[in-house]
This record gives structure tokens, sequence and C-alpha cells, in this order.
């Protein structure tokens, strides 16, 4: 009812103004963080951290921004890691490289400083060594607590209603 | 007038900018404080032994050479504490050239080292923390052995500039060959 009233008190062509800005907006952001990616060579260029494995250097919330390029993992690094078939980054640091001569191929293992044991657990069963494909990025800036409202609504999911709700509320009773 | 949600929304959004420009010159001056730590590592021995331990998840890790060192080290890294740093993290690498592999490098001791006091590193006698072996079962054909200290400062906020390689290589001598 409140659409159809608006329209006919700014005329559809205000409405759909709203309406392009409001798409711009989003495909801007969409922009953006496809060139970053695209910029970094990562499939994403900032993560969250997750868990408290990489404590007390990274803690849960902590925002941290790749950069992955094309140059070989050097050990001591920490890196964002996906296995194959797993769906969930690891955020570790690199214990063993080896390269191989002509191929260039590197053989990497990765435990998290406040882990007692390396990460062969963690990978697929029978998979001794990550490759450099499977890495997303090497740590290079580090904000912390700023991503903690991401891992409050993935503990909360009622949390993401509420926030949706409030903000459809309020869009309503706005009056510009 | 403005109403209480417009200045809100003006206090949160000059709040942020002023967060963010603080956040760029923080990270971008951290790297230029100057620090002059000082560090030496020193060697005593290698040995090489045979399948000692056991990785529940490397089945060839009864079988294979493993190398046990004892190395002391002396550094003072309190000078790379300043305001924008959380912790440092140190550690020793061994790198070296095996056949068919031109770089492998394993770390094989690290500390977290998180204040100024802890930063005063007196090591007498230690020996490898983590496990050093070659990607093949032996220490066949390695050579070009060296051990060198890194440090990896780790900042409340910013950039993960890197001091590491700040510290002098040493060579190893090439691992006993395990007694057949």
């Amino acid at each position: 009812m409140e659409l159809l009233s608006n329209a006919k008190k700014y005329g559809v062509r205000s409405l759909l103004l709203q309406g392009l800005t409001f798409l711009s907006v989003l495909t801007s952001a969409f922009m953006i963080w496809k060139g970053l990616s695209l910029f970094t060579n990562s499939e994403s260029p900032v993560v969250v951290v997750l868990s408290g494995s990489m404590k007390p250097a990274y803690d849960r919330g902590d925002i941290l921004f790749l950069h992955n390029g094309y140059s070989p993992i050097a050990v001591g690094e920490v890196v964002v890691y996906k296995i194959n078939d797993k769906p969930i980054p690891i955020v570790h640091r690199v214990m063993k490289v080896h390269t191989e001569n002509e191929t260039g191929k590197q053989y990497l293992l990765t435990k998290g400083d406040n882990n007692n044991a390396d990460d062969r657990g963690l990978y697929n069963p029978g998979q001794m060594w990550i490759q450099r494909d499977e890495i997303i990025g090497r740590v290079k800036g580090f904000v912390p607590y700023a991503g903690m409202g991401t891992i409050w609504m993935n503990d909360y999911p009622q949390l993401k209603m509420v926030l949706l709700g409030t903000l459809c509320v309020l869009s309503l009773f706005s009056n510009d | 007038m403005y109403n209480i949600l417009q200045r809100l929304g003006g206090i949160t959004s000059f709040a942020m900018s002023t967060l963010m420009a603080l956040i760029v010159v923080i990270s971008l001056t951290t790297p230029l404080l100057p620090s002059n730590p000082t560090h030496e590592v020193t060697l005593h021995s290698v040995q090489t032994t045979t399948g000692r331990m056991v990785d529940p998840f490397d089945r060839t890790s009864r079988s294979a050479e493993y190398a046990r060192l004892t190395f002391d080290v002396d550094a003072d890294l309190s000078s790379m504490f300043n305001w924008n740093t959380k912790l440092l993290f140190a550690f020793i690498t061994a790198d070296f050239v095996s056949p068919g592999f031109d770089t492998n490098r394993v770390v094989i001791w690290d500390r977290i080292i998180r204040s100024k006091r802890q930063a005063k590193l007196r090591l007498r006698k230690h020996h490898n923390k983590y496990l050093l072996r070659n990607y093949a079962m032996s220490f066949r054909g390695v050579e070009a052995a060296n051990l060198t200290l890194h440090i990896n400062p780790v900042p409340y906020l910013g950039i993960m500039y890197d001091k590491s390689m700040v510290s002098i290589p040493f060579s190893i001598p090439r691992p006993e060959k395990a007694s057949k």
C-alpha cells in the first residue's frame, strides 16, 4: 500500500532512481571485491579467523588481509589454505617446505602455533603434504576483533534475523 | 532540524573514518620503527638415527633417518618490542639441498616471545623441538646445510612486515650416515 502511495507522491521516476542507486551500490561493492581478488590472485582476499589455533598471534574474530601472488611459499609464513573437498579455510603457519627441482612443485606442511601436532590430521586421509594451489593466500595485514560480528552471526543465526528485521522496519519508517 | 538517528549516524560515520585513517597511519609507520637485535646461534653436534620417532600419519616414519641437533642460542630481541608489537615468533630453520629438491626448509625449533622479559634468549645445549628429516627417507646426497634464526614480529594491528632473515646463517656439517 505504502509503495503505491509513495509512487503517487513522488512519481514512478524517483522510485526507479532509488532502485538504480541501490543496484549501483551493490554492483560496485561486488566489483571492488572481485577486483581485489584479481589483484591479490586470491579467491577471498579478506578472511575472518574462526578458531583459536593460532593463539596468541591471531584469535577468533580477527580480520586478515591476504595476498597470494605467484611466488613460491617460504617457511614461517602464515598462510590460509583450503584442502580440496573440505569447505573450511584454515589459517596456519608453514613449517616445512620441500621444492622440487624440475617442476618447482612445493610440498608444504603446516601447523597452528597453539597446536601441539602438525596438520596431517586435518588433511585428507592419507594426505601428507599440501600443494601450492591449495593455498588461498598469505597473511599480510591484520585488524583485531573487527570480524566479531561475523562470528556472532555464525554462532547465533537468530541474530541475523533480528538484524535483517530491524533494517526492514527502519527502511519502512524512514522518510527519505 | 536533525533528529536523533541522523545525529547518531553522523557521529558513527565520522568515528569510522577517523578509525580507518588511524589504522592506515599505524600500519604504514610501524615497520619504520628502528630496532637493533643481537643474535647468535652455535651448533655443537649433529647426530643421525634411524626410525625412532613414530608419526601416526606417516607410514615411512619408522624407517626414516632423523637428525638431532644440539645448539646454543644467544639473542637479545627486546629492542624489537615497540608499542605495536604483540609478540615475536622466533624460529630456527634448517635448509639444505637434496637430490631432486633445490630447497628444503624445515623449522626445527620455535618460540613465542610475548614480552621484553622473555626476549633475552639464552639457550644452552638445546635439541630440535621438531623432527628433522629429509623428504626422502635418508639424508643421502644432502649438502649445503644451513641453520638460520628468523624473527617474525606480529603487530597488534597492521601490516605483517617481515624482519626475519635478520640473522646469520650457519653451516651445519653433513649428517653422518646412519649405520647400515
